[in-house]
């Protein structure tokens, strides 16, 4: 694996009423190779800007991303291959009814006979501890059921690169544990963008996002550190956000 | 979204006669259930036909609970139809309406609770075949029927959860606090659906050079 690279990357999009388009990402150059990548920032930052450029999602209006060679934008059936995405809803993700038929969808392409493909799915889903919940409707299952499901639909395909958009937010603690314990374990690249500050801690690197722009580019505990502050500074004064107090009247 | 009103039943996993069916077999019921609908004017041919259905759906083993709940978010709509023909054209008329609606619910019911989804998109991607040369691609057409499939609990799960909203701020009387939440949900899930699609590389063309195991 060659690793994913961004090259002098610009996204700029067209704004309704507005003939200048708004950027949402500017000068982007990165070698990212490491196992564990996290991406933290505000909301609107362009951290998920940032994570669909990786799967071809998003092209860049300038510069070029690649992912082990492969152009995101002309060879984006190549890098699709190659890198999974898995998105903050697994509900707008899994496309079928159930969770076996999700993955055996995945499946429909690479493994053509019917019996192999169920029993791929099955094995899939075991591996997972999903194999219960596999004839549910998805409806019928919890947030962090639902996301690993989406993830096991996902990495059916055995990508070498799993991006995930924000994959806890709609978790609940127990759930938020169990996708971190579950992550942890996958031998793919992650490339992983979060507001869950424990869940950085376990990544090798950590990109700080801020106005279209990479901030700071470092270690977990340092770039947590960053973030906080960065934060901090863009918060109003505490007088301002507490209303003033009506005088009492006798 | 909880998106739990769907009209036809999930699969249902065994081993009865009507599981064993082949695929054509379960079609050709469900379009002959379709046509039938149209050319029965007899109320007791169309009760006896929903008997035989019910008789079948029961037979699969998917259970009286599934077939109610495969039938009762169109109830209230049939007792609406049905008061109005009444009306309009007599009971007989009216009773043969309702029945043969009801018959294709459980007619289409008995096939998606008897097959595998997966079965069911190949016996599409087969029927779609012949209009390859007309520039069709099958899977396209079956990953289509699918979503739209998929998509009918969700949109309901939408307008379900608008109506609890519109409600809470005591809006249930104005239609444009009902409807357009409801479009604009709709749209937005339809967007992240086309986002998700593309990620997992589904709906593209067939391509030769995708390593596959097992080609039949």
């Amino acid at each position: 694996m060659g690793g994913i690279r961004l090259d002098g990357v610009e996204v700029r999009v067209a704004v309704d009423g507005s003939p200048q388009p708004k950027t949402l990402l500017r000068g982007i150059s990165l070698n990212l190779t490491e196992r564990r990548i996290g991406v933290i920032g505000a909301n609107g930052s362009g951290k998920s800007t940032l994570l669909r450029l990786l799967n071809g999602l998003v092209a860049p209006s300038v510069g070029t991303v690649t992912v082990d060679g492969d152009d995101t934008v002309r060879s984006v059936r190549a890098v699709r291959r190659k890198v999974g995405f898995v998105f903050t809803d697994p509900l707008s993700q899994l496309v079928m009814p159930t969770g076996r038929e999700d993955v055996e969808l995945s499946l429909r392409r690479s493994v053509r006979n019917t019996m192999e493909r169920r029993l791929a799915a099955e094995a899939i889903l075991n591996r997972f501890g999903l194999m219960p919940l596999a004839d549910q409707s998805i409806y019928e299952l919890s947030g962090g059921e639902r996301q690993l499901m989406a993830l096991a639909a996902v990495l059916a395909v055995e990508p070498a690169v799993l991006v995930l958009d924000e994959p806890s937010t709609l978790l609940d603690l127990r759930n938020r544990e169990l996708l971190r314990r579950t992550i942890s374990g996958l031998s793919q690249q992650i490339v992983m963008s979060t507001h869950d500050l424990e869940l950085v801690r376990d990544m090798d690197r950590v990109l700080v996002v801020e106005s279209g722009q990479v901030v700071f580019d470092g270690g977990a505990a340092a770039a947590v550190e960053h973030y906080r502050e960065l934060s901090a500074a863009g918060l109003p004064p505490v007088s301002a956000t507490v209303p003033p107090r009506r005088p009492e009247v006798r | 979204m909880s998106g739990k009103a769907f009209l036809l039943v999930n699969y249902v996993p065994g081993t009865s006669p009507v599981h064993r069916a082949p695929l054509w077999l379960k079609f050709l019921v469900v379009v002959g259930c379709g046509m039938g609908s149209f050319l029965v004017v007899d109320w007791a041919v169309a009760a006896a036909v929903l008997g035989l259905m019910c008789a079948l759906f029961l037979l699969s083993g998917a259970g009286p609970a599934r077939l109610y709940k495969a039938v009762r978010p169109i109830l209230p709509v049939l007792l609406a139809i049905g008061l109005f023909q009444w009306w309009q054209l007599g009971g007989p008329v009216a009773a043969r309406i309702v029945l043969n609606v009801l018959v294709c619910v459980v007619a289409a019911s008995i096939l998606t609770a008897t097959t595998p989804m997966q079965r069911l998109l190949d016996g599409v991607v087969s029927l779609a075949v012949p209009f390859r040369r007309f520039g069709a691609d099958p899977e396209r057409f079956a990953l289509t029927i699918a979503i739209m499939l998929r998509s009918i609990p969700f949109i309901a799960g939408a307008y379900s959860e608008v109506r609890d909203s519109a409600r809470a701020r005591g809006l249930e009387r104005n239609p444009r606090a009902l409807v357009l939440p409801v479009f604009i949900t709709t749209v937005a899930y339809a967007r992240q659906t086309g986002d998700a699609l593309a990620a997992r590389g589904l709906g593209e063309p067939d391509d030769d050079d995708y390593p596959r195991q097992g080609d039949r």
